[in-house]
């Protein structure tokens, strides 16, 4: 196949997997009605905090099953995946769901950003705030692509959302310490290093921390962490064979 | 259209392939042939870029390649039409010229076109193969890969889809089939390899080969063959 095809193959591959899931379809009809109730009942800015936050995890669900169930399933045994294309099929599905969620994050933000402009309570910030989500949102797809190697179906999904929960009521826990980590955060404030590597193991695992105001610190280390996923995908599809024997 | 030149694959210890070195030519079909584990899906996956060699090359002409494994599997999410479509857009078809493509083969293989509108995944095993048939003959392969081919179709769809790989054959493609149906591989074939612990243990073109057996009959002809794949 001509290098040419192989990006508008992966994208059409794409939107149709995407189209078919139902949880995706689901999730993105309700997010803007949900967004639209928030800024109809409480405020523009309420329902923008919200999405800025929350807008990366539309990357992380569309990153479900991204390689190991196709791998194993025997389905990239195809003719339109022969010499080599899987691996390049593979490669770009990272960029494939980029662009996919990535726009549709950006529809989204524009609605709600036309929305505040017309009530004129836009803020400017939040464009920077929708810059640093998607590179979280990149960094989820990157990270999820990564542990698809490993992992069969949505468990990519759900190991990160776990290791989210755990670190979550780590936090919780250390809470009632005297240097709790959780007042640093809110502050934006690491006075020692103890404080400035959990602070970035905590922003490896959750990356929506950067788009707050005070944490943007943290984007170097969904930028790095993105970087590495992405290198270790590549090592991994480099070295990737097609074996009967390991099919599902 | 297709060499291959010193292929050597393991899977941990286990030697799969050792110094397998052949080369097809347009408008010839060859069979490969040997019993179980001689290497024959191993090649043919090395050939199709599925597999890496652990040393050898596979160098080939052919701009276009059709591929029908034994048990096909497809993507679960996209129906037979919007997978056939993708394949003639990868191969550079679409439109008028490419419908006409996909409605002449389903006639020949006696497909339904209206199982296009379903999943390939919910196909009976005799459609998915004629499906993956579809796929690939579609596109007017320079060099198509065979595995089992009549594996899984009725007698009828045997007919007919040894007729395609003879049409296919006449047209200037290679093919390349692995098969255990030995009188099928008489029926389509001109050359044969025979492999055997990974190795190649005999090869040859089939009429000469039948001319020494013919004599003897059908049932001899069978025992030669298997003499040459355990010698």
């Amino acid at each position: 196949m001509p290098e040419k095809n192989v990006f508008p193959l992966t994208m059409s591959l794409t939107a149709a997997k995407l189209r078919a899931s139902r949880f995706s379809v689901a999730l993105a009809a309700l997010l803007p009605a949900f967004l639209a109730f928030v800024a109809a009942r409480g405020s523009c800015g309420t329902a923008m905090k919200f999405f800025l936050f929350f807008f990366p995890y539309v990357f992380l669900v569309a990153a479900q099953d991204m390689a190991g169930t196709e791998i194993s399933s025997g389905a990239l045994e195809n003719v339109i995946f022969l010499r080599g294309v899987f691996r390049r099929f593979l490669w770009r599905k990272n960029f494939a769901l980029a662009a996919s969620a990535g726009a549709y994050a950006a529809a989204v933000f524009i609605g709600l950003a036309l929305w505040s402009l017309a009530r004129g309570r836009f803020d400017p910030n939040w464009g920077l705030q929708f810059g640093l989500g998607l590179l979280a949102g990149f960094y989820y797809i990157g990270a999820a692509g990564a542990l698809s190697h490993f992992l069969k179906g949505g468990s990519n999904v759900v190991v990160i959302l776990l290791a989210q929960a755990a670190s979550l009521l780590g936090l919780l826990a250390s809470a009632a310490s005297r240097s709790a980590f959780i007042d640093h955060l809110e502050a934006g404030k690491f006075p020692d290093l103890v404080s400035r590597l959990k602070f970035l193991g905590f922003t490896a695992v959750f990356p929506n921390l950067i788009v707050s105001p005070r944490l943007r610190a943290g984007a170097l280390v969904a930028a790095v962490g993105l970087a590495a996923a992405l290198a270790l995908q590549r090592a991994l599809l480099r070295r990737l064979e097609l074996r009967k024997e390991g099919r599902a | 259209m297709l060499r291959v030149t010193g292929l050597r694959k393991s899977f941990g210890p286990v030697p799969a392939v050792r110094d397998v070195s052949f080369s097809l030519a347009r408008g010839r079909t060859t069979a490969l042939l040997g019993e179980n584990g001689a290497g024959k899906t191993t090649t043919l996956r090395i050939i199709l870029g599925f597999l890496k060699p652990d040393a050898g090359a596979v160098e080939t002409a052919a701009g276009r390649i059709g591929y029908i494994p034994d048990h096909p599997v497809f993507l679960p999410w996209l129906c037979g039409r919007s997978l056939l479509d993708l394949t003639g857009r990868s191969a550079g078809f679409g439109g008028a010229k490419w419908s006409a493509a996909v409605r002449r083969v389903c006639e020949q293989l006696f497909f339904d076109p209206a199982l296009l509108e379903r999943r390939p995944g919910t196909y009976s095993a005799g459609n998915a193969k004629k499906f993956a048939c579809l796929q690939s003959l579609a596109v007017g392969p320079d060099l198509l890969v065979v595995d089992e081919p009549f594996a899984a179709l009725d007698p009828p769809s045997v007919r007919r889809l040894r007729d395609l790989l003879a049409e296919a054959r006449n047209g200037g493609t290679a093919v390349l089939l692995s098969s255990h149906m030995l009188a099928e591989i008489i029926r389509t074939s001109d050359d044969f390899i025979v492999l055997r612990r990974g190795e190649i243990a005999a090869r040859s073109a089939l009429p000469e080969f039948l001319s020494r057996y013919r004599p003897a009959g059908p049932a001899e002809l069978e025992s030669a063959f298997l003499d040459l794949m355990r010698a």
